[in-house]
């Protein structure tokens, strides 16, 4: 791509990679979620893929790490999941019991497990969505 | 230990395995293999540990998030439900049984293909699918185990894909299938919609007090994505593409499992537990048979003409399906008669010995692919010479499947044949002609299979162990439940259709007697 793009995209990348985490993160208290702001995310990595070209993208793009932290966010989702196992799957032990995240609803730290589970589930979307389109630019060539 | 403590680990375990897959991966080749054996392992003694707890305590009811399902203040579920009766337990062990026996056969069947990390992520996760919808009490619910089973087995029907026909048969299926899994959900979404739970039990009430049109469109809509899942028969034509162009440990847990716990399964679960009070039985029963009788007749003539040994299996599949759903189906014209109860239990039956019989023709075909390089059965001909160990196996595969006495396809196929005899004679018949074009197909495979040897096989030889072992089991499996058909049919199977047909038991577990 062109100078005025790679520019404008060192600008835009850091600030829809800020937008995308604050979705995350705020995912038990605005519309958005993990979901939404793992894919704003994931954006943000295309945007870079696109302006910059597969071969900045090859020199970044680590497969191992993409896949291992992708499984660690289906980890961490299913480890939160297992906290409250004494009483049931699922169970937000976090919300009823604390220590932390049990705050007054309405702040950052409430919801239990909700905020832990929007981050893995970020974490997971985004490390995906970077990982399919990655695969697909790499594709082979057009003609057999 | 609480034995509904242990259901949770059910869905837990092959999760954390197919999560930690990627990780796994990075220690190398061995480490994944032993943790796809290990977790499916677990997952077998869980499922087993599950089946026995069911068996003999009764039905279990799981709630996620809490003790109990029901709202705070209000007497209605409001959580996702779990519940297992003697049906789903069996479709557990069935499950996680033969998963185990097809992630031990890759192995040595997969060793020469790449990007197998994401292969044992993908077995497992279709494995999971699979437990999901047989444990689960809720209809979204199952229809998220329905689409996990669903993409993972698109992935996998096409995981080969530098053949053609690996790609073809996956767009096909995926396209098609899709389109089916939209027709569930659009069914659930119009019962929701009009009754405002997706509990199955309690839906079964709401349904019953207020019967309405939308609920039976959404029936139709259940039925029709459903038999697609379970490749009846005007839409069985992705099966007979996706069996054969599917690596063999996974068309053995396409047919074995897939079809029937995302078709027969589902749709038994939905037409008796959901809708059990409030449809007209006998025409939506006779809507099964009809469809039951084009499936036998269609999938086990086209089994005949094939030269293609997976496709053969494949379109016998079809055929097997067409029996569960003729016993299905008069488990619910008949539904209440002595009738109805031995040929849902005959259905049920069939269901657990043809994923048995099936895998293990499966994994053969795909030993004889692995040795010979080729599926076409003109080629094979004296494969008992130099493959006897595998040959003798499909013997056993093959006589249990056309349901010959002493093996476990008898019982099953006698349940199915004496009801649909007793109910209307026509459809025995129909059953009978079915067995006799299966018989047919078969007979031609072992008459190949023992003919003198081709110059190509005579370089072949059985296969390793890891590759033998499974279809040991499965063989051994085969004839030990061929021993004691009516003491399995008496203890488990008419059980396990009474707990099928016992709706308001279902209800009750649900609402916990209240």
């Amino acid at each position: 791509m062109g100078l005025i793009v790679k520019t404008t995209a060192r600008v835009t990348i850091p600030l829809i990679g800020i937008f995308g985490s604050y979705i995350v993160m705020h995912g038990h208290l605005t519309p958005g979620g993990g979901f939404q702001g793992g894919a704003t995310i994931a954006g943000a990595g295309i945007l870079f893929l696109i302006a910059f070209g597969l071969g900045e993208m090859k020199k970044r793009y680590n497969k191992n790490l993409y896949s291992a932290l992708e499984g660690l966010g289906g980890l961490a989702f299913l480890g939160v999941a297992m906290l409250g196992m004494s009483v049931a799957f699922f169970y937000n032990t976090l919300w009823h019991n604390g220590p932390v995240l049990n705050g007054k609803p309405g702040t950052l730290l409430s919801a239990g497990f909700l905020p832990i589970m929007n981050l893995a589930v970020g974490l997971k979307v985004f490390t995906g969505l970077v990982s399919a389109l990655t695969a697909i630019a790499l594709w082979r060539r057009w003609k057999g | 230990m609480n034995c509904e403590a242990i259901l949770p680990y059910l869905i837990i375990v092959p999760l954390f395995g197919a999560f930690s897959m990627p990780i796994i991966n990075l220690a190398g080749r061995k480490a994944r293999e032993a943790w796809a054996v290990i977790i499916s392992g677990i997952t077998l003694l869980i499922g087993s540990a599950v089946f026995y707890a069911v068996y003999e305590n009764g039905p279990i009811l799981y709630t996620l998030g809490a003790k109990s399902p029901l709202g705070q203040g209000v007497s209605f579920p409001v959580r996702i439900v779990w519940e297992v009766d003697l049906l789903s337990a069996l479709m557990v062990l069935m499950v996680t049984l033969v998963a185990f026996l097809a992630v031990v056969y890759s192995l040595g069947y997969m060793k020469h293909d790449t990007g197998l990390d994401k292969y044992y992520t993908l077995i497992l996760v279709l494995e999971l699918g699979m437990l999901g919808i047989a444990i689960t009490g809720d209809l979204f619910n199952f229809y998220v185990f329905l689409e996990i089973m669903s993409i993972a087995s698109y992935a996998l029907v096409a995981f080969r894909n530098d053949t053609w026909e690996g790609i073809e048969a996956g767009i096909k299926y995926m396209f098609t299938g899709s389109i089916a899994s939209s027709l569930v959900l659009l069914g659930i979404a119009l019962l929701y919609g009009e009754y405002g739970t997706l509990t199955m039990g309690y839906l079964a009430v709401k349904l019953a007090q207020n019967p309405t049109v939308v609920a039976k469109v959404a029936l139709a809509f259940f039925i029709a994505g459903l038999l697609f899942k379970s490749g009846a028969s005007p839409v069985h034509m992705w099966l007979a593409d996706a069996h054969p162009a599917a690596p063999s440990s996974i068309s053995a847990m396409l047919s074995g499992l897939v079809i029937k716990i995302g078709g027969v399964y589902a749709l038994a679960r939905i037409l008796f537990s959901i809708y059990g009070a409030s449809v007209g039985m006998k025409t939506v029963g006779w809507i099964i048979i009809l469809f039951a009788c084009i499936t036998l007749i269609v999938g086990n003539a086209m089994a005949v003409i094939q030269t293609d040994m997976k496709r053969l299996l494949a379109y016998s599949s079809v055929g097997q399906i067409g029996y569960i759903l003729l016993g299905l189906g008069i488990g619910l014209a008949a539904y209440g008669s002595r009738t109805g109860d031995i040929a849902l239990a005959g259905a049920v039956y069939h269901t657990f010995n043809h994923a048995l019989m099936k895998a293990l023709l499966f994994l053969i075909a795909g030993a004889v692919i692995h040795e010979l390089g080729t599926r076409n059965l003109n080629e094979l001909s004296g494969l008992a010479k130099t493959m006897p160990k595998t040959t003798f196996a499909f013997l056993i595969g093959a006589a249990a499947i056309i349901g010959m006495p002493p093996l476990n396809g008898f019982a099953s196929k006698w349940l199915i044949y004496e009801s649909s005899a007793i109910f209307n004679p026509v459809l025995g018949a129909i059953a009978i002609i079915g067995t006799a074009f299966c018989t047919a197909a078969y007979v031609r495979v072992i008459y190949t299979f023992f003919g003198r040897p081709s110059e190509r096989v005579m370089t072949a030889k059985d296969p390793e162990a890891s590759m033998l072992w499974p279809m040991t089991i499965l063989v051994l499996a085969i004839i030990v439940m061929g021993l004691f058909p009516w003491q399995i049919s008496d203890k488990v199977m008419i059980p396990a259709a009474k707990a099928l047909e016992n709706q308001l038991g279902y209800i009750a577990t649900l609402m916990g007697g209240a």
